[in-house]
């Protein structure tokens, strides 16, 4: 049983009421912070900690708070991202919906320690429900005293706010997040100028994930250095991961980071196996946007070593045979996916939500979606898999925001592993539409040459 | 004042000096050339444009003397301001020349490639682009995607099919009118520059985003299909306009006495000059598109095009002269004439005087 910081009270009864969550021990953060604490040491706690962003590309919060810019005058504010849109991760609305006030207490020792009194939770604006929730605990904080003005006495104010989103992937860019919430149009900034020196109405802002902000409130609890022995190396403390796909038990899982990933999806207390007794065929172990793995480059690495459930192993190998642990989507795929198919739905999607600013993923997005459907549907031609490798390679890291490499990842990870279920597809048309490619070698043992 | 710092920037080698806070592509500017990257969105004249086209893409090998380490992406020039000692690879790294062929494949694969009934033809940007930086063909074998025309009142008709989605013409619309009536509706590849349910466009200056547009999307309707612009003899005029916010400084695009087109002047990389009084140049609606009689106009003079596009054809700006190669052939002699051919030759017969003859000369004439 893997220690559990996040949703450990998670299946207390009414534990999203206030009366419930301050009995089991809630808030006593926020009690610890501001008394005994001051801002730059809760930084520095948090710094300890190794705590990394948990929204996907993994920077160590505790650094991202401490470049906050802090000019004399200037409000500072903090945004919570709940702008959960990647396919595959539901974490966070899990967290919000079933214990909102870990977020509210996570978000009120973040604020002290940033300085924030006006703090916003940036919600997608397909999670209505959640903003009703998350209200209902901001006025229940508020009426118990933990939010509003002269905090427990100490004079610090906070406020927070939530805002609905319109329903963009693109506004979970932390940029674009920012226009969002001051009313414009969801396009990323280019940077620099960075978040922390001048975001929010030109203010220094620091954007955080719902995961990692609620997470703070433990670390305090804990104390850093505590929190920074859960977990390996520069992975610390818990992870949630939200599993689904073809697997037994799909849902939301708090882990350690110390087991491997063929535990994970194995064993019966998380994912329980394959569904319906099938094969693993491939996995892409962080949400949409991370590259996807075959079944034995998944389980172990190109060294031959068991891959484990976190930040370095999942991406030991590098983009050649690693992924990424991104923002803990893990989407398991049997034997009977068809992998172009699922690129082809996955390049549908980041063209449906390239927000149109910059050329490469306008139009590039578009392009490769076209070329995968040709594919899919029995009509391509082997040179547009070369083609089709070419353009995500001008995509990926020419673009003003992440989301081209995001765009461009799924589908190079699809041809370097899978390029032969391609070829297949090209050279089977008729047989391609009506019968998968199946398993063939994805899951056979890795050769690994001795070195002596 | 105080005391500018200067930066010191090479760009493929080619070092320059220029205040801390120039974008590289500034610095570029300055040196001239082939050196300087390609720009479709940046305009150096409205805050906040730039960095979204791609193509102005340079590798930075080195960042600063302080930080000698490269970025590790290739990065917009027009958005990233240079560092001491900072070293810039534009056309010499072969990152920054297939990436920015990849962006202009981007741009074109959704581009009608209609110019031979495009007015911007001849100088349009893209074209430019396309030429310098392309390739020969594409690789885009899909339906390209198509909008309608759309009306934008009586002056400015919108070809949305041809935009390239550069956001100029809105930054333009947001700097000069008082109120922005278009903008950009939808996201992605759908995404489109548009009224809310079609408006015309009324403000005076909003005339300027046909200036800023670095295409045909948006087109002068008072000129449209009149000409090519290459018929067309561009001239420096002005007028005493009484709009205050208009300079009056114009440039006449004629064809013998009659005026066909009037915009602003623009300088050698297609932006809007600054005019006499120090501000930048632009002009109302009134000069655009009402004031079309040589006579409303005080004449100064042809312009200066300095653009390698094809209106400068027949202009012969910086043309030179081919040297000499004479007396190299002749090995340092310098002779006047080489051969008196009357004199050496008898076959014309120089001693028959053709003016005496009463009827056109015939070779029986030679033979006596």
């Amino acid at each position: 049983m893997s220690k559990k910081l996040l949703l450990e009270k998670a299946h207390v009864e009414n534990i999203r009421l206030y009366d419930v969550y301050r009995r089991e021990g809630g808030y006593k953060s926020v009690e610890k912070a501001l008394k005994t604490m001051n801002p730059d040491s809760i930084v520095e706690e948090v710094k300890k900690s190794g705590l990394r962003g948990r929204g996907g590309a993994g920077f160590p919060a505790g650094m991202k708070w401490s470049f906050i810019a802090k000019p004399e005058g200037m409000p500072r504010h903090l945004v919570v991202n709940a702008d959960e849109s990647e396919p595959g991760t539901f974490k966070d609305r899990y967290l919000m919906e079933f214990i909102p006030h870990l977020l509210i207490e996570g978000m009120i020792v973040s604020s002290f320690a940033l300085g924030s009194n006006d703090s916003y939770i940036y919600i997608r604006g397909e999670y209505a429900w959640i903003v009703d929730i998350l209200e209902q605990a901001i006025d229940e904080a508020k009426a118990n005293g933990w939010l509003g003005k002269n905090i427990l006495g100490t004079g610090f104010d906070c406020n927070i706010h939530v805002q609905r989103g319109a329903g963009a992937y693109i506004c979970g860019e932390e940029t674009a997040l920012i226009e969002s919430l001051e009313g414009k149009r969801g396009n990323p900034r280019i940077k620099p100028p960075f978040p922390a020196v001048q975001g929010l109405w030109k203010r220094p802002t620091v954007v955080n994930n719902v995961e990692t902000i609620a997470a703070v409130g433990p670390i305090i609890n804990m104390g850093g250095d505590e929190y920074a022995k859960i977990g390996v190396g520069k992975s610390t403390g818990t992870k949630l991961i939200s599993a689904c796909g073809n697997i037994n038990k799909p849902g939301v899982y708090e882990i350690d980071m110390t087991i491997t990933v063929e535990e994970f999806i194995y064993s019966d207390e998380w994912c329980g196996g394959i569904k319906n007794g099938k094969k693993l065929k491939a996995c892409i172990p962080g949400g949409s946007s991370v590259p996807i793995l075959p079944a034995n480059l998944l389980l172990k690495t190109a060294k031959g070593e068991p891959r484990y459930m976190n930040y370095e192993s999942l991406s030991d190998g590098g983009f050649a045979t690693g992924s990424m642990m991104g923002s803990g989507g893990f989407i398991v795929l049997d034997e009977d996916q068809c992998i172009v198919k699922n690129t082809y739905t996955l390049a549908r999607f980041y063209r449906h939500e390239s927000c149109g600013q910059c050329s490469p993923c306008r139009e590039g997005t578009g392009w490769m979606e076209k070329i995968l459907w040709k594919i899919e549907s029995g009509k391509g031609s082997s040179s547009d898999i070369d083609l089709l490798w070419d353009i995500q390679r001008k995509i990926e890291g020419n673009t003003i925001c992440p989301l081209g490499d995001a765009a461009a990842w799924p589908v190079a990870a699809a041809i370097r592993h899978f390029r032969d279920e391609f070829e297949w597809h090209v050279a089977n048309p008729q047989e391609s539409q009506i019968r998968n490619f199946g398993l063939a070698h994805y899951a056979d043992e890795i050769h690994v040459p001795v070195i002596a | 004042m105080s005391e500018q710092i200067l930066h010191k920037v090479t760009i493929d080698n080619i070092t320059v000096e220029v205040p801390a806070g120039t974008t590289i592509l500034n610095a570029a500017r300055q040196i001239g050339g082939d050196v300087t990257p390609p720009a479709m969105c940046y305009y150096s004249k409205l805050e906040g444009s730039g960095g979204k086209c791609r193509t102005c893409l340079v590798e930075v090998s080195k960042g600063s003397e302080k930080d000698p380490r490269p970025m590790p992406k290739l990065v917009a020039s027009c958005r990233t301001t240079v560092m001491d000692g900072m070293e810039v690879k534009n056309i010499t790294s072969p990152k920054v020349i297939d990436a920015r062929a990849g962006v202009v494949e981007f741009l074109l694969i959704n581009h009608p490639l209609d110019c031979p009934v495009c007015d911007q033809a001849g100088e349009c940007h893209l074209q430019d682009l396309g030429y310098e930086h392309g390739k020969e063909g594409t690789r885009y074998e899909f339906k390209r995607r198509t909008f309608h025309k759309v009306d934008l009142g009586d002056y400015i008709q919108l070809h949305m099919t041809r935009c390239i989605m550069c956001f100029r013409c809105v930054f333009a619309a947001n700097q000069l009118t008082d109120k922005r009536e278009h903008g950009i509706l939808d996201r992605g590849d759908h995404a489109q520059i548009a009224t809310f349910i079609e408006k015309n466009l009324k403000n005076d200056f909003i005339g300027n985003v046909i200036d800023v547009c670095p295409v045909g999307a948006l087109t002068d309707k008072t000129f449209r299909f009149k000409n090519r612009v290459w018929f067309t003899k561009p001239v420096d005029a002005h007028r005493n306009c009484n709009n205050p916010k208009c300079c009056g400084e114009v440039q006449l695009w004629m064809r013998g006495d009659e005026v066909f087109r009037v915009t602003a002047r623009k300088d050698e990389w297609g932006e809007v000059k600054t005019a006499s009084n120090g501000n930048t140049g632009w002009i109302c609606n009134t000069c655009r598109f009402e004031t079309k009689k040589a006579s409303d106009w005080t004449i100064e003079g042809p312009s200066n095009i300095n653009r390698h596009s094809v209106i400068s054809q027949g202009h012969y700006v910086g043309v030179t002269k081919p040297t000499e190669t004479f007396s190299e052939v002749m090995k340092g002699r310098d002779p006047k004439l080489l051969m008196d051919i009357h004199d050496e030759s008898e076959v014309n017969k120089p001693n028959i005087d053709l003016s005496l003859l009463d009827r056109p000369a015939h070779s029986t004439d030679f033979n006596k």
